[in-house]
């Protein structure tokens, strides 16, 4: 079977999900404090979240044209489809736009422009952390990310219905793009996760956290692709992708994860040695006042993937890699729950007027409680509402792309 | 082949990698045990058709890998709490954060150290050591596959024979090694 059909218990399920997901946002909207703090990261969180893991799928599409790698290409739609939420990610981020101009939320201290004036750091900072940059930034850039990524699949299913030429002019045209892709998404995304995220503390910076942030991403865009691979298996599709294909992402998975802590650790180090008062502030709030997040982020995202993912034979056995998978998707949204609510609870407690941090616990700040999770599955439910969406318009199996006999008899030893 | 008592070997070379991996699925078929199969580049689908277990090799190398890790972990506590304790940088006498780099690298290096010994010792492999090959052709465009006669009858070497001649081997020689 190649053509996937989108069945009406899938529907009825993601459907369910948002409906809860927008239950959760609304009741933490009404519960919150006076500036929305906690309804607003979570927003925040939630569509940078799903934002990055479809441009990094994009990304490791490209990455993967331009090597001239064969082996992913019968189970690429996947990677096609999920990249078609960066329109849908566009418009999520328009209320955050709105909110720097209008003032209906508190995220960002550079946005306090009395602050940013009696401020000399966030002076300096005035030229990149503006609502301009902001406001222009995000919508051209991840305009033009969206147009890539329509672009390239436009031409990969134009591949399918002309048949393959002998010219290959459409998977040329693939390869233009997604070379244009890569050194243009390359450079742009570390821009747009500074403006995003980073500068939530904005006193802080780290010349690593573009790495950093963008290693979580794709991990969890790995996870994600791992279990729709599983789940669309075991409903009798994609026929050709089997434990060969499993295995490889599986290291990708493993190795990445790997790379992840290493980022993790490198920027821990960094600061830990220098010891700027600037820059240590970040790791100190988050040992002292988050232990469980940044310890068990640590244990979730390194730990449990290292012991578990490091034999060979467990990368084909689907059940060990749908609970890896699985844990390692949560775990990566834990890790960007980290990067963003102790920032921006520090920002909100300063404007509410509560001078300096105190202990104890604030409810869906320290660690996730029922309504981000609740907000998280909504977000999971569009996502994969679109990605599914997205699947069935398409042939699961791009019957003339060049490199696929090689992808049907691709082997790992 | 890097046994020290000598052995005799039974071989036939193949022009052809598609010949050969025939020619072990009717020896398979036959029940002739095969003793060594070689080719000039790896082949595809050889290990299945052999039946080769799975190497223990990688465990091994977790066990030197942790090794490496407890070696330089406890190492450097020791020196740097009890043995020669010096402060560096403000910093405390215990200072994990410092220590990982190494660890890694200790660790990296007990588990590649440790496997290519392992990997030379279970092959009988070692610098200086020449180990003779059947044929010159096998290191270049023939695939060959060695029974060991050792204590073989008349008949099962006919056997052999028969089975290199009739699955198309272009040459068939004996040797002892």
């Amino acid at each position: 079977m190649n053509q996937f059909k989108f069945e009406g218990r899938q529907k009825s399920l993601f459907i369910g999900m948002m409906i809860v997901g927008l239950i959760c946002m609304g009741l933490t909207f009404v519960s919150d404090d006076a500036l929305h703090t906690r309804f607003w990261t979570n927003y925040l969180h939630n569509t940078v979240f799903f934002l990055g893991i479809s441009f990094v799928l994009m990304f490791a599409y490209c990455a993967f044209t331009l090597a001239y790698a064969g082996w992913f290409v019968n189970f690429k739609r996947i990677w096609e489809a999920y990249s078609q939420f960066l329109i849908v990610g566009l418009i999520l981020m328009l209320p955050l736009i709105g909110g720097l101009w209008m003032d209906y939320h508190h995220l960002y201290h550079w946005n306090i422009l009395e602050d940013v004036a009696n401020d000399p750091v966030l002076l300096g900072k005035s030229g990149f952390l503006n609502k301009w940059w902001y406001t222009l930034g995000t919508l051209i850039i991840v305009g033009v990310w969206y147009l890539c990524a329509r672009t390239i699949r436009g031409y990969s299913i134009a591949e399918d219905n002309n048949g393959g030429d002998t010219s290959y002019s459409e998977y040329v045209s693939i390869k233009k793009w997604a070379g244009f892709f890569m050194f243009f998404g390359a450079f742009t995304s570390a821009a747009m996760i500074w403006q995003w995220v980073m500068s939530l503390d904005a006193h802080w910076y780290s010349t690593m956290f573009a790495w950093y942030s963008t290693a979580s991403f794709l991990v969890a865009g790995l996870s994600l692709t791992i279990v729709t691979i599983i789940f669309l298996k075991d409903k009798g599709y994609l026929e050709t992708v089997d434990g060969n294909h499993l295995h490889d992402i599986g290291k990708y998975l493993f190795g990445f994860s790997i790379f992840w802590a290493y980022l993790w650790f490198d920027q821990y180090m960094l600061i830990w040695y220098a010891n700027n008062g600037e820059e240590t502030v970040y790791f100190q709030t988050r040992i002292q006042q988050y232990p469980v997040l940044f310890y068990g982020n640590l244990l979730i995202n390194f730990v449990m993937p290292f012991f578990v993912l490091m034999r060979n034979s467990v990368k084909r056995k689907h059940g060990i890699m749908m609970f890896a998978a699985i844990i390692l998707f949560f775990g990566h949204w834990w890790d960007v729950f980290m990067m963003i609510k102790p920032g921006a609870l520090h920002t909100a407690h300063e404007a509410l007027g509560h001078h300096g941090d105190h202990g104890g616990s604030t409810p869906g700040f320290t660690i996730p409680g029922l309504l981000e999770i609740g907000t998280f599955m909504g977000f999971l439910g569009l996502y994969l509402y679109l990605g599914f969406n997205q699947l069935t318009k398409a042939s699961l199996m791009p019957k003339n792309d060049p490199y696929i006999q090689e992808a049907m008899h691709h082997e790992v030893i | 082949m890097s046994q020290n008592k000598s052995k005799e070997v039974l071989f036939g070379l193949y022009d052809d990698e598609t010949d050969l991996m025939d020619a072990i699925r009717v020896a398979n078929k036959e029940h002739l045990e095969i003793d060594e199969v070689f080719t000039p580049f790896p082949v595809h689908g050889l290990d299945h058709l052999l039946h080769f277990e799975e190497s223990r090799l990688h465990i091994a190398g977790f066990v030197y890998g942790a090794m490496g890790t407890l070696t330089a972990f406890l190492f450097m506590s020791w020196v740097f709490t009890r043995d020669w304790p010096i402060i560096f940088g403000g910093k405390p006498y215990w200072s994990v954060p410092a220590f990982i780099p190494i660890t890694f690298e200790l660790t990296v290096l007990f588990c590649a150290i440790g496997m290519v010994v392992s990997y030379y010792t279970v092959n009988g492999l070692a610098p200086g050591i020449t180990i003779p090959t059947l044929h010159d052709r096998i290191t270049d465009d023939k695939f060959c596959i060695a029974f060991n006669t050792n204590g073989a009858s008349a008949q099962d070497i006919g056997n052999m024979k028969d089975f290199l001649s009739k699955t198309g081997a272009s040459l068939i020689d004996s040797k002892v090694v």
